[in-house]
């Protein structure tokens, strides 16, 4: 008999799906909170945390394009010129040639996707390995957005287009609404669609995925293809926010979204990724690019903290998960039992 | 008493769900070439791992010229005189051969390398490979390179020289060389040899003697005078049988459900021709490498280049890959459970549902209750344990790992089954309940093959078994022509006349 999620079964209770190891990232965002708050009271006033929440808006929804390649065992390094791209296609089209913002939003979203679908394609077709590929498009998109304006800025965008992505509905910025809308979208996906379940088959295992049946190259250009539409819509949030579309806008966002990505939870090897993690990841980095202006240290400072918080992000969840790469001990029969497969088939990094 | 060159006193080793060797006891004397014997899974790698210092034993001891080693790694072992020439050559392709002969050797080993690298050049011209000292290894052909490889392990004064399976990639009149080489290093240095083959003409040939492991244990020890091919055959399968019968044997008569017509891959393999009957249990015999797992990714068109066509009763299915076999009702569980069966990180249940494609779907959403409420189905039917599908795939034995694989295809409702090695680490009584189950299958219609190097399990559980030999079917043997001896002999060369 089925019992309802979250139901006490023999003594224990199934827990949602917040694990000890995930639960570690969200007391580092309370603790950075707090430390900030009580370093300058300034930072934890509801103004400033409007601000905090706003500039985390573009990593975050980067990040969640990102989580979903890197959750396959893939990366987007295009994701900087997608934005960029995108925001000067979308601006061109909305200042020259009088495009309608609404239409200039639909196309931008279509752009950032084409760009998305061209990097799952370069992987799963020419079976590139996804660093390359993207590291390839990566140039060409940046390289395409200067040519759309001759590489010049596009100057006064339409206010109603600012006005949808850069304004408040009730005191919330839209952007931030947005992000929510995108998050909780984005956890449906992952978690409650075979599409989802895929994308994280196919990281866990996809030699195991492809046996099962499952469709690797679809799920690929699928996360690749959504990884573009996300950073296509920050580029556009971008282009609203400073009210211009700079051919290299997008570019500074490549790996503060990716670290952001990586702070949550998101595990390179493949397999592992969490949105919520992700959302949380960005505002720590927004929290800490605010927090250190207010607290008046130079903005130098500012990378090398961050840079400083992945990596202590991401040694303290290998910690959690016991440091698989430093225990080499072998717990299975030795490699060569049955000459027929590789030896790194039989003893995998993620074997326990 | 003078002591044994090498003394193996009741060693032991497990891993989870597998008694690997169980109180091995053997010795070796100076200038003794002994043969280790054995089936897949015998142990063999086990004791080459134990010796080589890669693995510590649970118990038991290795003792050198009487002193006992305490510390198990392989520098230590190396030190002490033991070197492993493992089956994949270990070697750099990009280095040359005079680098590959002292890679990992210490400054002073290699203050006396000029005489090192001649006298190993040498042992490899007198198996009949003439090598340069600075031809890079990536030019080499395999044969080369295991030639290299066993002169490498001779190169530093050795003590103990372990060779697993060295000639795989030789041909004949290069093995008689190798073989003659590998006699007269032992007699001229006092070298201990150990020699690991699956081909028994070759054991004949080089040893002194023979030592038979059979489930981790000796199961014979011989002098290769007083002993014939046959007994070692008999030896080395000979274990007791799991007391299993067929409730459900396929009816002589019954249709066929499902036919491989002309199936090819890449690797050589093929084609190959092949009908199941309904309710049929279709083993497939023969040596690691034989082909069996390449067939049968190739019949769900796992790998890129394969070909042939596949019926289900009597029509042709279109199958382009493992997408359209699991929609055609083909079920494939892999051998590698760890790798290929399961993603270990998840749960059992999302792992019994990845199969699905919108089968547990409401609407655009999947329903997790169906999930769980499947798996749980499917954890009683193969009793499962634990029962409970929250678990990790990682947390369950090898064993139950393999009840999980069949249950992401059981709840299909698949047409035909592909097992490739069902039992492969599991338990006695694990492999009960896979038996039990896969004659279950076969009482309700299923088509179902088999791929086993365990001949006890293709005796008891086969209607029909075929033997492949070198990407062809060698010999099909039916009813009481299925034998142990028979399979065992065609795998290994004996021409079974079968033209399928």
């Amino acid at each position: 008999m089925a019992e309802p999620e979250g139901a006490v079964r023999r003594g224990r209770v199934r827990l949602p799906a917040v694990s000890a190891q995930a639960l570690g990232i969200y007391l580092a965002a309370v603790a950075i909170f707090v430390l900030l708050g009580v370093l300058n009271p300034d930072f934890l006033t509801l103004g400033n945390l409007r601000d905090v929440a706003v500039s985390a808006c573009i990593n975050a929804i980067i990040g969640l394009g990102v989580t979903f390649v890197i959750i396959t065992g893939g990366i987007d390094l295009s994701v900087g010129s997608i934005a960029s791209l995108v925001g000067i296609v979308s601006a061109n089209l909305m200042v020259n040639h009088g495009v309608t913002p609404v239409l200039g939003l639909i196309t931008g979203l279509v752009a950032g996707m084409v760009c998305g679908l061209v990097n799952g394609g370069l992987v799963t077709g020419l079976k590139l390995p996804p660093f390359i590929a993207t590291l390839g498009t990566m140039s060409v998109f940046q390289g395409c957005a200067y040519v759309v304006t001759n590489g010049n800025p596009v100057y006064s965008v339409p206010a109603s287009f600012v006005f949808m992505l850069n304004s408040y509905v009730g005191g919330v910025p839209t952007a931030v609404v947005l992000v929510l809308i995108i998050g909780v979208v984005a956890w449906l996906v992952l978690r409650r669609t075979v599409f989802g379940e895929n994308v994280i088959a196919v990281g866990g295992s996809q030699e195991t995925a492809w046996l099962s049946g499952i469709h690797v190259n679809r799920v690929k250009l699928g996360v690749y293809a959504l990884s573009g539409a996300l950073a296509g819509v920050a580029g556009l949030v971008l282009v609203a926010r400073i009210n211009a579309a700079q051919p290299e806008g997008g570019s500074p966002y490549l790996l503060t979204a990716i670290a952001a990505a990586v702070i949550g939870g998101a595990n390179l090897m493949g397999g592992e990724g969490r949105i919520a993690g992700t959302l949380v990841g960005a505002l720590i980095l927004g929290a800490l690019t605010n927090g250190l202006v207010l607290l008046n240290v130079p903005s130098f400072y500012e990378q090398i903290v961050t840079g400083a918080v992945v990596i202590v992000a991401v040694a303290v969840d290998q910690g959690a998960k016991g440091w698989p790469m430093l225990r080499g001990r072998r717990t299975e029969p030795p490699a060569g039992t049955d000459p027929a497969k590789p030896a790194d088939e039989t003893v995998r990094a993620d074997a326990r | 008493m003078p002591a044994h060159l090498l003394d193996v006193r009741d060693v032991a080793k497990s891993f989870p769900g597998v008694r690997a060797l169980d109180g091995v006891t053997f010795h070796l004397d100076r200038g003794e070439v002994c043969s280790i014997a054995g089936e897949n899974g015998a142990g063999k790698s086990t004791l080459l791992a134990i010796l080589g210092g890669a693995l510590t034993p649970d118990r038991g001891v290795v003792a050198l010229q009487g002193s006992v080693r305490h510390e198990y790694n392989p520098r230590t072992a190396l030190a002490d005189g033991v070197v492993i020439a493992h089956q994949e050559p270990a070697v750099v392709p990009q280095l040359t051969v005079a680098q590959n002969l002292l890679l990992g050797r210490s400054r002073a080993e290699r203050a006396s390398s000029a005489d090192i690298v001649e006298r190993a050049l040498e042992d490899v011209r007198l198996m009949g490979f003439p090598l340069n000292r600075n031809d890079r290894l990536a030019t080499l052909s395999p044969a080369q390179r295991h030639a290299l490889t066993i002169a490498r392990a001779f190169a530093f004064d050795p003590k103990v020289v372990a060779l697993d399976e060295p000639t795989t990639s030789m041909l004949e009149h290069n093995v008689e060389h190798v073989l003659a080489r590998i006699r007269e290093l032992a007699h001229e240095r006092g070298v201990g040899i150990l020699y690991v083959s699956h081909k028994l003409p070759e054991v004949m040939n080089v040893s002194d003697s023979v030592v038979v492991l059979r489930d981790g244990k000796v199961a014979f020890r011989s002098p290769i005078g007083e002993t014939d091919t046959d007994e070692i055959v008999r030896r080395m399968v000979g274990r007791d049988l799991l007391r299993f019968t067929r409730d459900h044997p396929a009816a002589a008569d019954a249709p066929v459900v499902f036919s491989a017509r002309g199936v090819t891959h890449p690797r050589g393999i093929g084609p190959i021709s092949m009908d199941v009957r309904r309710g049929e249990v279709l083993g497939i015999a023969g040596l690691v490498g034989s082909g069996r797992t390449e067939f049968l990714r190739a019949v769900i068109r796992a790998d890129r280049g394969c070909s042939g066509s596949v019926e289900l009763d009597g029509r042709r299915v279109r199958v382009s890959g493992p997408g359209d076999s699991r929609r055609a009702g083909i079920a494939f569980i892999p051998e590698d459970r760890k790798g290929q069966g399961l993603v270990l990180g998840l749960p059992a249940f999302a792992n019994v549902a990845m199969t699905a494609s919108g089968e547990f779907s409401t609407g655009p959403f999947t329903s997790r209750r169906k999930q769980r409420a499947v798996a749980r189905d499917a954890a009683r039917t193969l009793a499962l344990r634990p029962g409970n599908v929250e678990l990790k795939a990682r947390q369950f034995s090898g064993g139950n790992q393999q009840k999980l694989v069949i249950a992401k295809w059981m709840w299909r409702d698949s047409a035909v089954y592909l097992f490739d090695e069902p039992t492969k680490g599991v338990d006695v009584g694990g492999r009960y309940e896979i038996y039990k189950f896969i004659d279950e299958l076969a009482g309700a219609g299923k088509a179902i093959v088999v791929v086993s190097s365990d001949l006890p399990e293709l005796v008891t559980l086969c209607d029909r078994v075929l033997v492949m030999r070198a990407g062809r079917i060698n010999s099909l043997h039916e009813g009481a022509g299925i034998t142990e001896h028979a399979l065992v002999a065609s795998a290994m060369g004996q021409n079974g006349g079968f033209n399928g």
